[in-house]
């Protein structure tokens, strides 16, 4: 007789109130308000100019609503196969990508950077397609790691560049940020290589639909 | 002959702005907001408020004082010292065009409750500082200009009396507040800024509803409401931070349109409202917390219910 196995389902990615309850003090139901004094820096360089500092929010927030994305697509992995071998895989895979989004959540707190409007429209298609695609099979989830992995390196790699071709000194912290983090989706997508990716029929298809989809993705986040 | 005076030296400014008129572009335009917010940040300073400019507008102002010499080269026979002069309290050769109107606009607001929210205020304040009527032409929107700078200078010093709330709080001097409480406090501060206007604010506000003002008056309510929350303490990056900016921006409207039609004393039963309507918002949001924590079990449940339903019928098993 097999271990009763539950599978855990998260509906909801944020543990936060819509609004605070009555009667509880500002820290316990809001995070607390963060010492700015006690930071030893910041990862975004200080700026006053309003066209420098649009065009790093909207980095920031596109760079969040992708990590959120890829959270969401793992869940869904994880609610299909979470029974499967490929757990510990999809586990590991996952967290990483946690830390990174709480990496971005904390940049965006500070910063007071607005979220993009479609975080709901990202949740929900994430997960289908984690889902969805590791119905598939272990193969199946692969290649969508293989190809989200990839269109977020490029989508990393282009920023980087940016940044490069900007100021590369005044930038350093972000830049290195970012390149730790384009590190990390590559070992991702190499890791999805390495577990049979290739072997699931269409896969070329299935590749360059969810490509297209991360780049209508990014385009539209970074506008709304 | 003063007079004559005085209006010679308005005429030379009135033309050498009107030379700088024509070569704005959109680098000019960022420098020209740049002077703008450096600017009204100081003249608050400056005039009766009496609030400490916050540490932020202390770098703008260098930035704006060095590109200044670039973007303003065609003032007629003028030195250009502006960039020098950054107190904007000296003889209107040596400021901006942005420091002027905000000038005028400042000393106009002395003149609405007789006037007005309309160009003769303006001009009535424009004559107190010393400059013709005419310069009333410089403010291509008229009353709209006027309501603006207000509502901007209203803001301005909201956002600055919860900055030093905010320090006060991080320095523990003082107590934090809970949010509920906060906001109301938030609310009321920035409505009590009405209160020397308000026989007047209905027309303010309908100057503030008109299609080409719409996008300013927005973007100022956004900013409000935005500093009002990141104060408050929220660092959500999820909806929250819309529905909690939303719900904010329709207490504080239901709240203003209440204000403008109340007779009680001290504007009591504005208060009382704002009171109610911030408790609506509490309440609504614990019935959604406990919404959202009844569908979750009740998942929880519905699973439970369908592995045991797998277990029962040996769908469960491997073979």
């Amino acid at each position: 007789m097999q271990r009763f196995v539950r599978p855990q389902l998260m509906l909801r990615g944020s543990q936060q109130t819509i609004l605070p309850t009555a009667g509880q003090p500002c820290r316990n139901s809001i995070s607390a308000v963060p010492c700015v004094r006690g930071r030893g820096y910041s990862v975004l360089p200080p700026t006053n100019d309003e066209e420098e500092k649009a065009m790093l929010h909207r980095m920031m927030r596109v760079d969040h609503a992708g990590e959120y994305g890829a959270n969401r697509i793992y869940a869904g992995q994880m609610a299909v196969l979470g029974c499967t071998q490929t757990r510990p895989l999809i586990q590991e895979m996952w967290d990483q990508e946690k830390q990174h989004l709480s990496k971005f959540n904390e940049i965006l707190g500070d910063n007071r950077i607005r979220p993009t409007l479609l975080l709901p429209l990202w949740n929900i298609a994430g997960f289908a397609l984690g889902a969805g695609s590791a119905l598939l099979g272990k193969e199946g989830a692969m290649a969508c790691t293989v190809a989200v992995e990839e269109s977020i390196s490029e989508h990393y790699n282009s920023q980087i560049r940016t940044l490069m071709e900007k100021d590369p000194e005044k930038y350093t912290e972000l830049l290195q940020m970012i390149k730790e983090f384009r590190d990390d989706e590559m070992e991702h997508h190499d890791t999805g290589l390495e577990h049979d990716a290739e072997s699931v029929p269409g896969y070329q298809l299935m590749k360059a639909i969810i490509q297209a989809g991360c780049k209508a993705a990014i385009y539209v986040s970074q506008r709304v | 002959m003063a007079a004559l005076v005085r209006g010679l030296r308005a005429g030379r400014v009135l033309r050498g702005l009107g030379s700088v008129q024509g070569i704005v572009s959109p680098q000019c335009r960022n420098v020209r907001r740049g002077f703008h917010r450096a600017t009204l940040l100081r003249l608050a300073d400056d005039s009766k408020s009496g609030t400490s400019v916050p540490p932020p507008s202390f770098h703008e102002v260098p930035t704006a004082g060095e590109s200044s010499s670039s973007s303003e080269p065609l003032e007629d026979g003028q030195p250009n010292t502006s960039y020098q002069d950054q107190s904007g309290e000296h003889g209107e050769d040596y400021e901006t065009e942005e420091q002027l109107q905000v000038r005028i606009l400042t000393s106009a607001l002395e003149f609405v409750p007789e006037h007005g929210w309309t160009v003769e205020a303006i001009a009535a304040g424009a004559e107190t500082l010393g400059l013709s009527s005419a310069s009333t032409g410089m403010f291509n929107n008229g009353a709209g200009d006027l309501v603006l700078h207000f509502v901007a200078q209203c803001n301005a010093q909201l956002a600055e009396t919860l900055a030093e709330q905010h320090n006060l709080v991080q320095l523990g001097q003082a107590e934090s507040k809970e949010t509920a409480e906060f906001l109301r406090d938030a609310v009321e501060m920035r409505l009590r800024m009405l209160i020397p206007y308000i026989d007047t604010w209905p027309q303010a506000m309908s100057i503030l509803l008109l299609p080409h003002n719409i996008p300013d008056s927005l973007k100022h309510l956004s900013t409000m409401v935005d500093d009002v929350w990141y104060y408050a303490g929220d660092r959500s990056t999820d909806m929250n931070w819309y529905t909690r900016r939303a719900a904010l921006t329709g207490i504080f409207n239901t709240t203003e349109l209440v204000m403008v039609q109340d007779s009680s004393p001290d504007f009591e039963e504005t208060w009382d409202f704002l009171d109610n309507r911030i408790k609506d918002v509490v309440n609504m949001a614990n019935t959604a917390k406990q919404v959202q924590a009844t569908g979750e079990a009740l998942v929880q449940g519905l699973m439970g219910a369908a592995i045991t339903l797998k277990n029962l019928t040996g769908m469960n098993q491997r073979r």
